[in-house]
C-alpha cells in the first residue's frame, strides 16, 4: 500500500518522533553538554571540558561501575531465563494444582521493587534472616550477604531473578503453546526422546520467545536502582553501585551535576553497544534460518 | 574550539539561568490572613511525632503564621530535595540540614544572612552548639544557621551484658577493644553475638582521627583527613572488625546502617555500640535491659564531632514569609519548647538557661546518660568552615570508609587515594 501524499508516513512517526526528541534525544544532548561542565545546581556552571570522565575514570571506578552493571545484568537475564524456562516446562500442564503453582510463581513480579527488597532484606538478614538461618542448619558459616562485598551484588541478583522469573515463565509458557503438537508428535514417531524433541524443535522454536525475553529482562536489570537504594545503597564498599544508583548518588547526594551528566553518557553508550550487539546477534540467526 | 565551547557553555548557562533566575517567589503564601511557613524537616518515628506537636503548639499559640510541616525522607533525602527545590524555585521558607553542609550552602548564596532579625544575637545557645562554637574559621561569617536537633556520638552498651562480663565502660581505644573481645560470644550454631558495632561512617570516623589526635583540615587550610590519625583511625576499625572479629559493620549506608545498629543492640545481639545522643530516649525506652551511656573512648585525648541539624531559612523566599518562619524558630528556642524537644527526643538541649532549668529540676540526676551526652560537649571539635567538606564527605571519605574496613585495603593507600581525590575540584 502506498501513501497518497510524501508527507503522510512522516505525519504518522511524527507524534513518536516528537516524544522521541524531546524526552529522549535532547535530555541526552543536554547530559552531553552537562557532562564538560562543573555545575552543583545551586552555583554558575564552570567548563570543565573532559575533567567529570577524567575523575570518574580516576582509580578505574568507571570500569568498575561498568563491569558491575554488566555482571549484575548477566547473572538476572540468565538466572531469570533458565529459571522461567524449566518452570514453564514443569508447570505447562493442566489442572487447578499447576494454574494455583503458575500464579504463585507470577505473583512476585506484581509485587513492587520496594516490597521485594524490605522483604528480601529481612531475609537475607545474617542472623535473624531465614537464608542466614537455612545456612545455619546447614552447616555454613553464618554469612550477611548484604554486608558482604562479595556476596552482595550475587545477592541482589537473586533477588532480581526472583522477582522476574514469574514473567519470563509466563512468556514462555506462551511461546510453549506455539509450539505445534503435530511437531513434537512427529519427532516421538521418528523416535526422538525427551531430550531430543527439546533440543531439536521446542527449543528453535522458542527462539524469538527467548530473544524477547532476553531483551526485556536486560533492560529491566539495567535500570536495577529500587532495589539497590533500598537494600544496600550501593554498598558495601560500593560492591553494589550499579549505574543507574551512581548517577542518583552523583547528582543527588555528592552535588555533581556534571559527573552525573558524565555517567548518564557513558552508560547510553554502554546501553548502545549492548543494544547493537544484541540486533547483530537476531539478525545472524534470523539470516541463518 | 571557541564557538563550540561558547555554544556548550551558553547553554548550560541558559539551563542554569532557568533553573535560577526564576527562583525567587514575590508573593507571600497565606491562609486565613495568617502568613504561611513551609518547613521542610527529616525525621521518622518519635522525633517527628513530638515535632509535629511542636509545630501544632506553636500554630494555635498565635494567628500571625501558619508553619506547615512537610516531611522529606532523612536528612540527605531532605537536602537533596532542598537543592532540586532552590534550583526549581520552589523551596521552602525554612529547612534544617546538616551541619557539613551548612558553608557549602551559604558559599551558594541560598541561605539567609539572620544576625538582622528581631533578637538573632540574644539567644543565649550552649556555645559548642551554635554556628560560632560548631565551626571553625567561621568567626567572620554572618550567621546562617541556628542549633535545631543537635547531638554527639555516644557509646552505648547493655549494663545487663557489661555485668555478666564484669566489663566497664572502656574508656580508652585499649579498653574498647579488650571489652569488645570479652562481651563478643560465638554459639555453637554459628550465631554471634558482638562485642561492638558501629556504622562505618563518616561521623564516627572524624571523631576517632580527633580522638587520635589530627584534624580534617591543616592550618593551612589543606584537606589532609587527619593525616597519620587518620589512617590510625581506619587501622584501629581494621583490627576489630578483621583481625579480633569482635565488631559487626551493619549492613546498610547512612540511617539505614544506624537502624540495624539499633535493632541488634535492642534485640541483644551486640553488647556495644556507638550511636548518636538523639538515639538515648528512644534506646531507654524500647530496652529489656539497662541502657548505659558512656564518652567515646578516647585515643590520646577525648573527642567528639557535633552532629544532627541546623535551622536555616531559604534566601528566596519573601521576606514576610521569612520574617514568619523566623518567629517559629524563636518560639522553638525558648525555654520551654528547648525542653520539651530535648526531654522527649534525646537531643542536646541548646540553649543555656534550658540545662540550667533541666539541672535544678532535677532531670540529670534522674536521667544520668543524658547527663554523659550533655557533659561531652566539653570533648567537641568544631568542624571546619570549608564549603568543599560535604563533597568531601560523601563523595571521597564515606566509600572509601568501607571499602579499606570491608576488603582490608591499605588504610595509608586509601587515605592518599582520597586526598588526591578531595583535592580535584568538584
Amino acid at each position: 500500500m502506498n501513501p497518497r501524499a510524501r508527507w503522510h508516513p512522516w505525519a504518522m512517526l511524527g507524534p513518536t518522533l516528537g516524544l522521541l526528541v524531546v524526552f529522549f534525544l535532547v535530555p541526552i544532548g543536554v547530559a552531553g553538554a552537562g557532562s564538560l561542565f562543573s555545575w552543583d545546581l545551586l552555583t554558575p556552571p564552570r567548563f570543565v571540558g573532559g575533567a567529570n570522565y577524567a575523575a570518574l575514570a580516576a582509580h578505574g571506578e568507571l570500569l568498575r561501575v561498568a563491569l558491575r552493571t554488566l555482571g549484575y545484568s548477566a547473572l538476572v537475564v540468565t538466572g531469570t531465563m533458565t529459571l522461567g524456562l524449566g518452570l514453564a516446562l514443569l508447570l505447562d500442564r493442566p489442572g487447578r494444582f499447576f494454574a494455583f503453582v503458575r500464579a504463585s510463581v507470577f505473583s512476585a513480579y506484581v509485587v513492587s521493587w520496594v516490597a521485594v527488597a524490605l522483604l528480601w532484606m529481612w531475609m537475607l538478614d545474617g542472623n535473624a534472616g531465614v537464608v542466614g538461618q537455612l545456612l545455619r542448619a546447614l552447616g555454613a558459616p553464618p554469612v550477611a550477604l548484604l554486608g558482604d562485598p562479595d556476596a552482595a551484588l550475587p545477592a541482589l541478583a537473586l533477588v532480581g531473578v526472583w522477582k522476574l522469573t514469574g514473567y519470563a515463565m509466563i512468556v514462555f509458557l506462551a511461546g510453549l503453546q506455539d509450539v505445534p503438537p503435530s511437531l513434537l508428535e512427529a519427532a516421538a514417531l521418528d523416535g526422538a526422546g525427551a531430550v531430543a524433541r527439546f533440543r531439536y524443535v521446542t527449543l528453535p522454536l522458542l527462539a524469538p520467545t527467548a530473544a524477547f525475553v532476553a531483551t526485556t529482562s536486560l533492560v529491566t536489570s539495567f535500570q536495577a536502582f529500587d532495589v539497590v537504594r533500598i537494600m544496600t545503597q550501593g554498598g558495601p564498599a560500593r560492591a553494589t553501585e550499579l549505574f543507574v544508583y551512581a548517577i542518583y548518588e552523583q547528582i543527588f547526594l555528592n552535588l555533581s551535576v556534571g559527573r552525573a551528566s558524565a555517567l548518564t553518557v557513558v552508560f547510553f553508550v554502554l546501553l548502545l553497544a549492548v543494544a547493537g550487539l544484541q540486533l547483530r546477534v537476531f539478525r545472524t540467526r534470523r539470516g541463518e534460518r | 574550539m571557541l564557538a563550540r565551547r561558547a555554544l556548550l557553555r551558553a547553554l548550560a548557562a541558559s539551563v542554569a539561568a532557568a533553573a535560577l533566575g526564576c527562583g525567587r517567589r514575590e508573593r507571600p503564601v497565606r491562609r486565613d490572613g495568617r502568613v504561611v511557613v513551609t518547613f521542610w524537616y527529616a525525621y521518622g518515628d518519635l522525633v517527628r511525632k513530638v515535632l509535629l506537636e511542636l509545630v501544632a503548639r506553636f500554630n494555635a499559640s498565635q494567628s500571625r503564621v501558619l508553619v506547615e510541616a512537610v516531611h522529606q525522607g532523612d536528612y540527605f533525602e531532605c537536602l537533596a530535595k532542598l537543592r532540586t527545590a532552590i534550583a526549581a524555585g520552589a523551596a521552602p521558607t525554612l529547612s534544617h540540614v546538616v551541619c557539613e553542609v551548612v558553608p557549602y550552602l551559604a558559599r551558594a548564596r541560598v541561605l539567609e544572612a539572620l544576625d538582622g532579625y528581631d533578637g538573632a544575637g540574644e539567644i543565649p545557645f550552649v556555645p559548642a552548639l551554635s554556628q560560632q562554637g560548631a565551626f571553625r574559621g567561621a568567626e567572620r561569617e554572618p550567621t546562617f544557621c541556628i542549633p535545631f536537633n543537635r547531638s554527639t556520638p555516644i557509646a552505648f552498651a547493655s549494663g545487663r551484658l557489661l555485668d555478666e562480663a564484669r566489663v566497664a565502660p572502656p574508656r580508652t581505644w585499649d579498653e574498647l577493644l579488650d571489652a569488645a573481645r570479652r562481651l563478643t560470644r560465638r554459639g555453637e550454631g554459628g550465631e554471634v553475638r558482638w562485642g561492638f558495632e558501629v556504622p562505618i561512617s563518616w561521623w564516627y570516623w572524624v571523631a576517632m582521627v580527633g580522638q587520635a589526635g589530627g584534624a580534617l583540615v591543616a592550618p593551612d587550610g589543606a584537606l589532609t583527613l587527619g593525616g597519620e590519625a587518620g589512617e590510625r583511625a581506619l587501622r584501629f576499625w581494621q583490627r576489630l572488625v578483621r583481625d579480633e572479629r569482635v565488631m559487626r559493620p551493619p549492613p546498610g549506608r547512612d540511617y539505614q546502617a544506624w537502624q540495624s545498629s539499633n535493632e541488634s543492640f535492642l534485640q541483644g545481639r551486640i553488647a556495644m555500640m556507638w550511636s548518636s545522643t538523639a538515639f538515648v530516649r528512644y534506646l531507654e525506652d524500647n530496652a529489656r535491659f539497662p541502657v548505659v551511656a558512656a564518652p567515646l573512648p578516647r585515643d590520646v585525648r577525648a573527642s567528639v564531632p557535633t552532629g544532627g541539624t541546623m535551622f536555616v531559612l531559604l534566601r528566596g523566599a519573601p521576606d514576610e514569609e521569612k520574617r514568619a518562619a523566623w518567629e517559629f524558630v524563636r518560639w522553638m528556642c525558648d525555654d520551654e519548647q528547648t525542653i520539651a524537644w530535648s526531654t522527649r527526643t534525646g537531643y542536646l538541649p541548646v540553649t543555656r538557661p534550658a540545662v540550667d532549668k533541666l539541672d535544678a529540676r532535677g532531670w540529670y540526676a534522674a536521667h544520668p546518660n543524658d547527663r554523659v551526652a550533655y557533659d561531652q560537649l566539653a570533648s567537641v571539635d568544631p568542624w571546619p568552615w570549608v564549603p568543599e567538606l560535604f563533597r568531601v564527605e560523601r563523595d571521597v571519605v564515606e566509600p572509601r570508609l568501607e571499602d579499606a574496613v570491608l576488603t582490608g585495603r591499605d588504610a595509608h593507600a586509601i587515605l592518599d587515594e582520597a586526598r588526591a581525590e578531595a583535592a580535584r575540584p568538584a
